[in-house]
């Protein structure tokens, strides 16, 4: 990395407008809450839950934090639902996140990579298949853990229209798929933002919103292509308007 | 060799003898464990023996009496000669006179006429049975309640000085007006515990030259002075006995509330017993509906009607001197380790078919995490000290009954009830939230067990792949570099 960055590298791509930034941070401190109070019950033996659940003003009060955390989550995510279907039907975002089937094919041509089989790892559009996975995985996993939650809180009202066997079945489900959801982003997501050698320290483009160039072309090429072909032609419109 | 020596090893021989271990222990052992065979059933009140004529006589056999009786260290077959553990012949007998009259020949195998002649009453006896009319051991000894008559130790100087006037009926006067008379009965004395004790040890005050007079409210209020002279050797039990609910009670003006003699005896003192039913036996004396209902129960009928020694009896759970109020937090705290004591051992619950899984499950599930928080808490935030359904609530206290007994739907059917105590509105679904004390199988909530599986494979699964990527890349990067 040793050589200077031409003119053309220091050009800067939106990425994230302000509101997509809020909204990973507010769900990173909701998770992050959740994930303290939830672990806490979840591994009660130890003593430092046991002192975490102290400091929280007792298993009660921490049990009504995870509680409003998880109410928070609900917003979020019902939130996020919504302004995503309606953007899609209006067409205001693009439907980027979908997975495809070029996205199974961009995971073996990237395994054929890395066992040395191809000299270049795929050419990923606005989204790659580990932001996708990571994605899908953080948007099903806050689906379950808010089904099994809601049944957990309210026990009796569900034993009144469903069989008892689904209290407990939450119960397996919800503490299961936390510490699976906890593993991905604390391996996957912390890795590709943060420690992937491509990336570190830090992957600015959700504090800033910008993204280099040279990111771009290394990381999501197709988007860069059509981005710039978009501007190419914005261009020249813009010319042709202007004679 | 010399005479000499020879005549010196003939008398060390039965010296030597006695230094070598006897096989007395396990001697012991397959006694008590006939006796338990045979107790299994004849502890039972309601086991009877019928006589061709109609008869019929009682075969319960009251445990306390037999082992209280000379004849306590005694296998049942030693008398019963033809029974054994696994062997009970039937045999008919025309009368319950036949029966009897049968039976006392037995003792004669032991109690030679030349012994019994030693007694004047026998000879008479033994004469008629000459002529015909056979004499009944028991009509006067009793049965199993044999007693012993020879006095093996002698009471001491100073007791016998007392006896001179206590071993007859001596009226106490009290200041409301009561009176009653005492007396202490020589034998009783020579059976206790104490019997090397001086009367003085306890009654301290009191010897041949001192007599006190002292001035007592009433009998209630000498029993309780008297009990004060325990604490003088048994200082650690007395100490244990101030933290009990019974000495609240007892300093709250309750003079009802138990002292140390009215467990144990005054004069009679025993040691420990180790018949379970003794024990309990104590505490019925002033809690007899308890007793009742606790006899009724689960564990209560196997002790009572079957002698069973497994279950628990009232000390196992209330403690014995430092017994607390069950009705406190602290108590209902450590109700799950009370029955843990017994359900988590499988030695005991193997016997008898239970599940040890009991507590685990009770602990990694809601209540029994909660219960464990607001334990670790308590000291922390005493503000938020509260209770959260333990054993007791669903299995009830003195009435435990069998989860498994053919009444289980009944069970189910409590347990409703049983939930409701606290979540008011839970329907008949309800309880089934709650998968019974066992790991989820196939069997039993098979929705649980796959989902479990599925988790234990998928988890792993996933997070292997994704650090076999992320160690991919990295290997790459470095060797693109």
């Amino acid at each position: 990395m040793a050589k200077p960055l031409d003119e053309h590298d220091r050009i800067k791509f939106r990425r994230f407008g302000p509101y997509r930034i809020i909204e990973h941070w507010l769900h990173a401190v909701i998770f992050c809450l959740l994930v303290v109070t939830g672990l806490a019950q979840k591994y009660h033996a130890y003593d430092f839950s046991q002192w975490i659940v102290y400091r929280l003003g007792g298993i009660d009060s921490a049990r009504l934090t995870h509680r409003i955390a998880g109410f928070l989550l609900i917003i979020l995510v019902v939130e996020h639902i919504a302004i995503a279907v309606f953007g899609i039907a209006k067409r205001r975002w693009q439907a980027s996140m979908l997975i495809q089937i070029k996205d199974y094919r961009d995971v073996i041509t990237n395994l054929k990579y890395y066992f040395g089989v191809k000299n270049h790892p795929a050419a990923c559009d606005r989204f790659d298949y580990k932001q996708k996975f990571d994605y899908w995985g953080v948007l099903v996993s806050n689906t379950v853990m808010i089904v099994t939650g809601i049944v957990l809180m309210f026990p009796i009202v569900t034993t009144k229209f469903l069989y008892g066997e689904i209290v407990p079945a939450a119960n397996v489900i919800h503490t299961n798929q936390s510490l699976l959801i906890i593993l991905v982003i604390a391996i996957w997501h912390i890795y590709n933002s943060i420690f992937s050698p491509e990336i570190f320290p830090l992957d600015t483009s959700i504090l800033s919103g910008y993204i280099s160039r040279e990111r771009m072309q290394h990381e999501h090429p197709l988007e860069l292509e059509r981005r710039e072909r978009e501007e190419r032609k914005a261009l020249r419109a813009a010319r042709q308007k202007h004679d | 060799m010399n005479v000499k020596n020879v005549i010196f090893l003939c008398a060390l021989l039965p010296l030597l003898s006695m230094l070598l271990p006897l096989p007395g222990g396990a001697a012991a052992e397959t006694i008590s464990n006939q006796n338990d065979a045979c107790l299994a059933c004849h502890a039972k009140q309601d086991i009877v023996i019928s006589f061709q004529n109609n008869e019929s006589l009682s075969g319960h056999v009251d445990v306390e009496k037999l082992k209280a009786s000379a004849h306590g260290e005694l296998a049942c077959s030693a008398c019963h000669i033809e029974f054994a553990s696994a062997q009970h012949p039937k045999r008919i007998f025309r009368s319950r006179e036949q029966f009897t009259v049968r039976a006392s020949l037995v003792c004669r195998r032991c109690h030679s006429d030349e012994q019994l002649k030693a007694r004047p009453v026998h000879v008479e006896l033994l004469e008629r049975q000459k002529a015909g009319a056979p004499a009944v051991c028991a009509d006067c000894h009793g049965a199993h309640s044999v007693i012993r008559v020879t006095r093996r130790k002698s009471l001491n100087d100073d007791a016998k000085s007392c006896l001179s006037c206590h071993r007859r009926p001596i009226r106490i006067a009290f200041q409301k007006g009561e009176a009653q008379s005492y007396i202490v009965d020589a034998t009783v004395l020579e059976g206790s515990v104490h019997n090397k004790l001086s009367c003085a040890d306890c009654h301290y005050g009191f010897s041949r030259d001192e007599h006190p007079k002292r001035q007592f409210r009433s009998p209630r209020d000498m029993t309780i002075a008297s009990a004060e002279s325990c604490r003088r050797c048994h200082f650690d039990k007395y100490s244990k006995f101030q933290d009990s609910i019974h000495y609240t009670k007892l300093s709250q003006g309750f003079l009802k509330a138990p002292v140390c003699t009215d467990c144990h005896g005054h004069h009679s003192i025993s040691s420990i017993s180790k018949e379970r039913i003794v024990s309990a036996n104590r505490c019925r004396k002033c809690h007899p509906d308890i007793y009742d209902t606790y006899a009724k129960s689960v564990h209560g009928n196997a002790l009572v009607n079957e002698f069973n020694q497994d279950v628990p009896v009232c000390v196992d759970c209330h403690t014995t001197h430092d017994i607390q109020n069950p009705h406190s937090l602290e108590f209902r705290e450590r109700v799950p380790q009370m029955c843990s004591s017994c359900h988590a051992n499988k030695g005991i619950m193997g016997k008898y078919g239970l599940s040890t899984d009991v507590m685990k499950t009770y602990l990694s599930d809601f209540h029994g995490v909660t219960l464990g928080f607001y334990i670790k808490q308590k000291n922390l935030l005493p503000a938020q000290a509260k209770g959260i359904a333990v054993c007791t609530d669903c299995h009830g206290t003195h009435n435990i009954t069998s989860t498994v007994s053919p009444d289980a739907t009944t069970v189910k059917a409590n347990l409703v009830q049983r939930c409701r105590k606290c979540h008011a509105n839970a329907t008949e679904n309800f309880p089934d939230a709650w998968i019974s004390h066992y790991k989820p199988s196939l069997k039993r909530a098979p929705l649980l067990f796959v989902i479990t599986i599925l988790y234990k494979f998928l988890t792993p699964l996933i997070i292997l792949g994704l650090v076999l990527q992320i160690l991919l890349h990295i290997w790459r990067y470095a060797v693109s570099r």
